[in-house]
């Protein structure tokens, strides 16, 4: 019975897919991408809840669009470098910006293989205003917290938990298994293990700060 | 093995011997861009919306492909199984799917460019073969027999020894439940005293056929793939013997470094061929026509026998993000493109040379660039070896100061003298611009971002390059200090980038590298960021490195 169902599920998936091929791409919609990188086949079917090849996990991912067309989704965010995908998702948007200012777009997205602890807006809006604003224009402050998120190498899932030099230079924590971590004790991953082309990315729910 | 589980199976098996039995008549035909996975593959690379391409292009790299290909696998897996349950129920309705999923493959391959129509003899074939592997399979699966019995508790027509194996399989199948339970149920009444034995050689008759549709699937699967192994460009490629270039390129100037020339195997690589195109040498044809006097057609042999030169030139990628890998420099041995249209007379008006390769892809050079004198070619051979396969075997244009996507054709086969107006070539269609000049860039290669570094002299290394123009300066800057000249390395000319290096005395501290290239005409690369859709990114390549 399971199977029937898999199949009228991606059989509906292919039909849109083959309706936009021979549509003259009237419907952006169902167009696939699936050239997209680790998730082909979630990048087909659209609710992406009956194959989840792709590994992300977490609450939050529902709230990235499943157009793969839409360069915030997970399957456009796997074809290009981290900054790149990061500027495709309006929920990172604060953080985006953020990285522009402290002029790290490059070094990011020319990084080969590192894991991105990415705190989404609602994370830099627990920040009292002055102190964000603070941050902000303060570069060298707000390079060091945004490298303390940053740490070399992709860590999978199951390598995440631990303690891990960032690229700042000190240690973070992260607790927990399964599908349910917690960073430096406070910071919750909401939607974690998201591919880029050249990073694994943990969206995090609280700006994380190194001491100092 | 659940109820749904055999059926599945059963669609599964079917499902990849067609695809095996398609691959197969593909190959055979010498067409295995027509084996249906591949085909309905490419159609969904082309059908991606143009503002993905921005997205896409720039990661139409080598990794995305078999990815592609392999998620195809998994939904087709998935219907193959749903394909087996809804048979197993509904021949009907079963073989009806089967015949969707041939008319699918059949509509991918018939409408990919430079489609024939025995391009649809692969899935029709393949859809048949599932057809009959199908029926097969579910004629010996013992469930079926449910139906079966059932007509033969109301029927006294059927044969007895049929009879006596459908009501065996159908008890085994459906009645073990009672038969736990020691309560048997009505129909058990009347049947023989081997059913469960017999429930058991059906089921065993079924796994017996399953595996010899498997087994015959991968001697399918194996035959096409070394049909298809032995034919591609690979072997043919090496029995091609490049004569020595006729105006050979000087070597390299005294000065240059390592890593000024990139080698083949580490050389970008953006298109949209799913599969590296196969082109057999001997019915290999270059085709010139469109609006010119005298349309010519050349084969190979005819390309060499003309003079070959040898040049050093830099080629990269439009969808190179600022700081970005796509870019390399090789010695390409090619016959001049000029001389070659001036003899087909190119008319007056014809603005554009679309080249085509030989699995429809199309690219649009400007006319004006074919004759202002930068010596575009129509290369053979690159850093000494015939092309590779993956980078246009046999024949590729090159046209140097333009990005690949107006430049540079891939698998070339046909040079069709036209207008911008009247064509738009593969990449004009998605949105990017008509004309792609190379724009002036630079990039920082050591030390890698986020490096940490000890105080004292560092040294800073990369690239900058503006083919064409050529680069007259490349200038560093750290955190918000005055710019400073970088020393440029030799070059053999302005077709190719420029290694640069910058003595950093390096201090304690988070510092902020930045680098920019002013080219020959004397202007400055601009520090406006712009992403590489349509036209080419520009911004000043930044990175943070840590000393201390």
């Amino acid at each position: 019975m399971r199977a029937l169902k898999l199949a009228s599920f991606a059989a509906a998936a292919l039909c849109t897919v083959s309706l936009s091929a021979c549509g003259g791409g009237a419907a952006p919609a169902a167009a696939p991408v699936p050239a997209a990188a680790p998730m082909a086949a979630p990048s087909m079917a659209p609710s992406g809840s009956a194959v989840a090849a792709g590994g992300e996990f977490g609450a939050g991912c529902a709230a990235v669009p499943t157009d793969a067309s839409n360069p915030g989704s997970f399957a456009a965010m796997a074809k290009v470098p981290v900054a790149t995908a990061a500027s495709g998702n309006p929920a990172l948007s604060t953080l985006v910006t953020a990285v522009r200012k402290a002029n790290l777009v490059d070094s990011l997205n020319s990084a080969k293989g590192i894991t991105v602890f990415a705190p989404a807006n609602t994370a830099f809006e627990k920040i009292p205003s002055a102190t964000l604003s603070g941050v902000l224009t303060d570069n060298d402050q707000l390079t060091k917290v945004l490298t303390y998120h940053v740490v070399a190498g992709r860590l999978s899932p199951d390598q995440l938990a631990g303690t891990h030099k960032t690229l700042e230079g000190q240690d973070l924590t992260v607790a927990g298994s399964g599908t349910a971590f917690t960073v430096n004790g406070s910071s919750s991953v909401v939607c974690g293990n998201v591919q880029t082309e050249n990073a694994t990315v943990y969206i995090v729910d609280t700006v994380l700060m190194p001491n100092g | 093995m659940n109820r749904s589980g055999l059926p599945a199976l059963a669609g599964l098996l079917a499902v990849v011997s067609g695809a095996a039995v398609a691959e197969l008549v593909a190959a055979l035909l010498g067409r295995p861009q027509a084996g249906t996975v591949v085909a309905v593959g490419a159609v969904l690379v082309d059908a991606a919306p143009t503002p993905v391409k921005e997205l896409a292009v720039a990661t139409l790299g080598t990794a995305d492909k078999p990815v592609l290909l392999g998620g195809i696998a998994v939904v087709l897996a998935v219907l193959a199984a749903g394909l087996g349950v809804v048979a197993f129920r509904d021949r009907v309705a079963g073989l009806a799917g089967v015949a969707v999923l041939g008319l699918v493959g059949v509509a991918a391959a018939v409408t990919r460019p430079a489609a024939e129509l025995v391009d649809a003899l692969p899935s029709l074939v393949g859809a048949l073969a599932i057809a009959g592997a199908l029926l097969v399979l579910l004629r010996r699966l013992p469930a079926a027999a449910i139906e079966r019995k059932r007509l033969w508790v109301h029927s006294t027509h059927r044969k007895p020894l049929s009879v006596h194996v459908d009501r065996a399989s159908a008890a085994a199948a459906e009645g073990s439940g009672d038969r736990r339970t020691g309560h048997p149920g009505p129909d058990d009444l009347a049947a023989p005293p081997d059913e469960a034995a017999g429930g058991a050689v059906d089921r065993r008759a079924f796994l017996g056929a399953a595996a010899l549709v498997a087994a015959g699937a991968a001697a399918t699967g194996g035959v096409a793939a070394l049909l298809g192994r032995s034919a591609t460009s690979t072997r043919v490629r090496e029995s091609v013997r490049l004569p020595a270039p006729t105006e050979p390129a000087p070597p390299l100037p005294a000065g240059v470094e390592p890593g000024f020339v990139t080698a083949n195997p580490d050389f970008y690589r953006v298109d949209t061929a799913l599969i590296v195109p196969r082109v057999d040498l001997d019915s290999w044809r270059l085709t010139i026509d469109g609006m010119v006097g005298s349309p010519a057609e050349l084969s190979f042999a005819e390309l060499l026998d003309r003079p070959l030169v040898e040049r050093v030139v830099t080629l990269n990628c439009v969808s190179n993000e600022v700081g970005g890998p796509y870019i390399g420099t090789a010695r390409w041995l090619g016959v001049p493109l000029a001389p070659l249209l001036r003899e087909a007379g190119v008319r007056p008006g014809a603005d554009q040379l679309l080249a085509r390769s030989v699995d429809g892809m199309t690219i649009g050079t400007p006319m004006a660039a074919v004759f202002d004198g930068r010596e575009p070619l129509l290369c053979v051979g690159m850093n000494g070896e015939p092309l590779p396969p993956e980078h246009g075997f046999p024949v590729r244009m090159l046209t140097p100061g333009l990005y690949g996507y107006v430049g540079a054709c891939k698998w070339l086969g046909e040079l069709k003298a036209t207008t911008f107006a009247d064509v738009d070539a593969y990449w004009v269609e998605r949105g990017w611009a008509p004309q792609g000049t190379v724009k002036t860039a630079s990039r920082i290669d050591t030390p890698a971002p986020f490096a940490s570094l000890t105080p004292g002299p560092v040294p800073i290394a990369g690239v900058a390059w503006a083919q064409g123009r050529g680069i007259r300066a490349v200038e560093l800057r750290v955190d918000d200090g005055a710019w400073q000249q970088a020393t440029l390395l030799p070059v053999p000319s302005v077709d190719t980038w420029v290694q640069w290096r910058y003595p950093w005395p390096a201090t304690p501290g988070s510092h902020t590298l930045s680098v920019r290239a002013t080219d020959g005409t004397g202007a400055v690369q601009p520090e406006q960021r712009v992403d590489p859709f349509p036209d080419g990114a520009t911004g000043w390549h930044t990175i943070t490195v840590s000393v201390g």
